[in-house]
């Protein structure tokens, strides 16, 4: 009786923290929006969300003449390049929320909702499955040290796919974890669905099924070693084997369903279309990107890029105690086997691997999935081949799994924490009581590890791809050491302010990398006065912006010979780094 | 009492006191490096040491924008800022933060240094100047210059008054509203630009697109010589880093005799040349012709400079 009901206390309490860094984390989200411009792929996928409220709008009104293959080819053919479920949650946000309830002060936010909806679940599910494998302190930190990382914090503003195919990635890997534990069919069918959730949502979904069968393969060998060191295997493993390879059934047979079923683009010519979407990926061509004062455009793609653009943009802190999680789980999982299988060597050896605890069955291979999702999602960026163009966006879906060893790494500070204080019992009667309950412990051990992510995150807003952690200098370090300060033109809306008060009455500005649509939602918005025009040339325009990025100076040299002036009326930047300036026309 | 804790427990001690050295660190990084308004406060000492002809160097480059906001045009100029390189300064000024100096400075001597806050002012002096005579691009105007196309032959008319154009974004650098005009088409102009190296860094220069036969021909009246005739050619870095283009070749005549040629390949970016002058050396000649020529014109974004001295 009691152990039910501590059970459901538990679920209760964990449902409460999962509901708080849920709203919690959406709403710092909201808060913040109204800073941060947009970026330009936004503007393309305003666009094509545009067009896909259009037809579910035709929809609710008649549902035959929405379902007429033309039809939904006139809607659904935008933005073929990406596919369709989180541009369809875009619109139907936009839609229902703004066009009916009004729910936003802005346009633009009710486009970025669903994402930071995804963006907040990420940070549940971090939680969930880190409470779930390794207790609740694990499960916290993990969650608050994902959300605590500043480029993950800007990603999750964007009504982009790089938040919510983290989220799908670590849903599909925690329900194929899940159906590996419970003797139940229901989960490989979620790991299915949450694939094909996956796959509708961006194209790092490819490497799921990666992960899924190095995991079983990898589980198989590992099962096989320890049944040789300890001469018997574990019974249990065999019908988790069964569980993995249904989930992964399901996975093939549930994913492409819900992929083509989610997204209208591929209900017709389905193969031709899709071979088309793959290809546009597969040969994807280079954007520039610098690193390390070079500009990068073509092959070779630095090796390193990944590597120093994690160590420079997640906190120090959050790393640091990555690989403490690591060396724990390591120790917690390969010391005992690796002291028995040495124990015939010697007898000290073996009597230290008879001392030894050893690990119990873990059906989920938990450490293993773990490792799995993070290399699996770094392996391609040690190629030279791939692009680098998209900064750490790009392998952003490792980082539920460096979170989660984060977790872990801070529940092992924290249990010596308390060991050393209650060895300490006798002579400090405050160690005894702080030692006993982990409340203490946690809450300042975990305030002087949060506290760096904190700031470092919420001071890089609306900079965020601007920010860099000490490690690397800060913003002024990185930009001495010639790291890429800002992409994509989002930038624009960190000097609305400026522009509004400077532009004369139906003035122009050149607007440099801001797409077309992204500078219309500003005036949307009601951040941009509606009567300054957006140009797209620097001459004749009475501004012009410039949006630093290495290879783009050209930009900027053109407006210095079509104003003839070297000086910038205007510079936005984080710390004082320059990330945009503006020009003032002579005229 | 248990045992002592192993180096390991000792380490998992510290991890806490890692996150507060952090947040230490964050706060210092974030406050290093001054704000944009207070690089108003070089305005006053720069102006006071700099002397005529002295070059303005800001270190680290990447903090140039608020010294060009702090000082203005008078101070940093545009072919200051957009110089073809350092060679003909006899001084430089070079305002640093963060304890970086320039690398284009180095061996330079320094005649003064003053702290200023965050900001060290030096004033260095080039240890081998070169005294420029005559600055080609300077002169690229009518009554001094003038500018045809050969095949067919073609006059290509000055407009003060041109319809300045830019490519924005990914397109050609800025024509000026100064410039000479050929009636082969907007591309084929001679004016003063500014062109992205393969630094990306600014190099002002005479932007001349080859015609698509002939050559297309600058030239220049009384112009005092020096020793050389001394100058680099580009491309915009963005068109010739693709590689595919022809060849650009740069003559040189001086009264009719042609004291070099300079050909720029696709990839070889900001490139020199120097080329003496042997007989005329130090004269002054009546012309000099500036012809630039390419066996196929296609997207030669060609731009040069040169001088003599």
């Amino acid at each position: 009786m009691s152990a039910i009901s501590d059970r459901a206390r538990g679920r209760i309490t964990d449902a409460v923290i999962a509901l708080g860094l849920f709203f919690g984390y959406v709403a710092t989200l909201l808060r913040g929006v109204q800073d941060l411009g947009y970026a330009r792929d936004e503007g393309f996928y305003f666009q094509a969300s545009s067009s896909y409220a259009r037809w579910f709008d035709l929809l609710l009104q008649d549902r035959k003449a929405a379902l007429v293959p033309q039809t939904v080819d006139a809607f659904w053919n935008a933005n073929p390049e990406h596919p369709g479920l989180i541009k369809g949650l875009f619109a139907l946000s936009n839609l229902f929320l703004q066009k009916k309830l009004h729910l936003f002060a802005m346009e633009g936010t009710s486009y970025r909702f669903p994402a930071m909806v995804l963006g907040g679940l990420a940070i549940v599910l971090v939680y969930l499955w880190g409470a779930e494998a390794r207790g609740r302190v694990a499960g916290l930190f993990a969650a608050l040290f994902l959300a605590l990382m500043p480029r993950f914090f800007f990603q999750a503003h964007l009504a982009c796919f790089d938040v919510p195919i983290v989220t799908m990635w670590t849903l599909t890997a925690y329900a194929y974890w899940k159906s590996l534990r419970a003797p139940s069919l229901l989960w490989p069918v979620l790991t299915g669905v949450a694939f094909g959730l996956a796959l509708d949502t961006k194209h790092n979904a490819w490497f799921l099924p990666l992960v899924v069968v190095a995991h079983i393969v990898g589980r198989e060998v590992i099962h096989q070693l320890e049944a040789r060191i300890r001469g018997v295997g574990d019974p249990a493993f065999g019908p988790s084997r069964l569980r993995s390879l249904t989930a992964l059934g399901a996975m093939a047979l549930f994913g492409p369903m819900v992929f083509v079923l989610l997204w209208p683009h591929l209900w017709h010519d389905t193969l031709a279309r899709f071979r088309w979407y793959a290809s546009f990926h597969l040969n994807h061509e280079y954007y520039n990107m610098e690193f390390l004062g070079k500009n990068y455009w073509s092959p070779p793609m630095p090796r390193a890029y990944a590597w120093v653009m994690t160590a420079t943009t997640v906190p120090g802190i959050t790393l640091l105690l990555f690989f403490v999680g690591l060396g724990v789980r390591a120790r917690a999982r390969l010391l005992s086997p690796l002291a028995t299988a040495l124990s015939t060597r010697s007898a000290a050896l073996a009597r230290w691997a008879a001392e030894l605890p050893v690990p119990r069955f873990d059906p989920g291979s938990t450490d293993l999935l773990w490792l799995l999702g993070l290399v699996v999602n770094y392996a391609a960026w040690t190629l030279t081949k791939t692009p680098i163009f998209g900064g750490t966006k790009h392998w952003m879906t490792a980082y539920p799994f460096l979170a989660l060893f984060a977790g872990c790494g801070f529940a092992a500070v924290v249990r010596a924490i308390r060991r050393e204080l209650l060895r300490h019992r006798r002579r400090f009667t405050w160690a005894l009581a702080a030692g006993r309950s982990a409340l203490p412990v946690t809450a300042l051990a975990g305030a002087a590890v949060i506290a760096a992510p904190a700031a470092e995150t919420l001071h890089a807003h609306p900079w965020g791809l601007s920010a860099y952690t000490p490690l690397a200098g800060g913003a002024p370090g990185a930009a001495t050491l010639g790291l890429n300060r800002s992409f994509w033109g989002y930038t624009t809306g960190a000097i609305l302010p400026e522009l509004n008060r400077e532009v004369p009455k139906r003035g122009s500005v050149y607007v440099h990398d801001t797409a077309g649509p992204s500078w219309d939602m500003l005036a949307t918005d009601g951040r941009l006065r509606r009567d300054i025009r957006g140009v797209w040339s620097v001459a004749g325009a009475d501004y012009a912006l410039y949006h630093h990025e290495k290879h783009m100076r050209g930009q900027e040299f053109q407006a210095w010979v079509a104003y003839g002036t070297v000086r910038p009326a205007i510079i936005g930047g984080l710390d004082g780094v320059p990330v945009i300036l503006v020009y003032k026309a002579r005229h | 009492m248990s045992k002592a804790p192993s180096r390991l427990r000792w380490a998992l001690l510290a991890v806490p006191l890692v996150g507060a050295v952090e947040l230490a660190g964050q706060r210092w990084t974030t406050h290093r490096a001054p704000s944009f308004d207070g690089w108003a406060e070089i305005e006053a000492p720069v102006r006071a040491i700099k002397q005529a002809g002295d070059l303005v160097v800001i270190a680290p480059e990447w903090a140039d924008p608020m010294a060009r906001r702090a000082l203005g045009d008078e101070l940093m100029p545009l072919r200051d800022v957009a110089r073809p390189d350092e060679t003909r300064y006899a001084h430089a000024i070079e305002v640093s933060i963060l304890g970086e100096s320039a690398p284009e400075l180095r061996g330079w001597r320094e005649e003064s240094r003053r702290e200023l806050g965050k900001f060290l002012i030096r004033r260095l002096a080039n240890p081998a100047p070169r005294r420029v005579i005559y600055d080609f691009v300077d002169h690229a105007r009518p009554g001094e210059a003038d500018v045809r196309g050969t095949v067919p032959p073609m006059e290509c008319v000055w407009n003060s008054r041109a319809p300045i154009l830019a490519g924005g974004l990914g397109g050609h650098p800025t024509f000026p509203p100064e410039r000479f005009e050929c009636p082969a088409g907007v591309f084929f102009n001679v004016g003063v630009t500014v062109i992205a190296d393969e630094e990306f860094r600014p190099r002002r220069c005479l932007w001349s697109h080859p015609l698509a036969r002939g050559e297309l021909v600058t030239r220049f009246h009384d112009v005092p010589l020096g020793q050389v005739i001394r100058g680099h050619g580009g491309l915009y870095w963005m068109v010739e880093r693709e590689r595919r283009g022809a060849p650009v070749t740069l003559t040189v005549r001086v009264d009719g005799d042609t004291v070099g040629a300079f050909t720029h390949r696709d990839g070889e970016g900001w490139k020199g040349f120097e080329m003496p002058l042997g007989a005329h050396a130090g004269q002054r000649a009546r012309e000099v012709e500036l012809a630039v020529t390419s066996s196929n014109h296609k997207d030669r974004h060609f731009c040069f400079e040169a001088d003599t001295r």
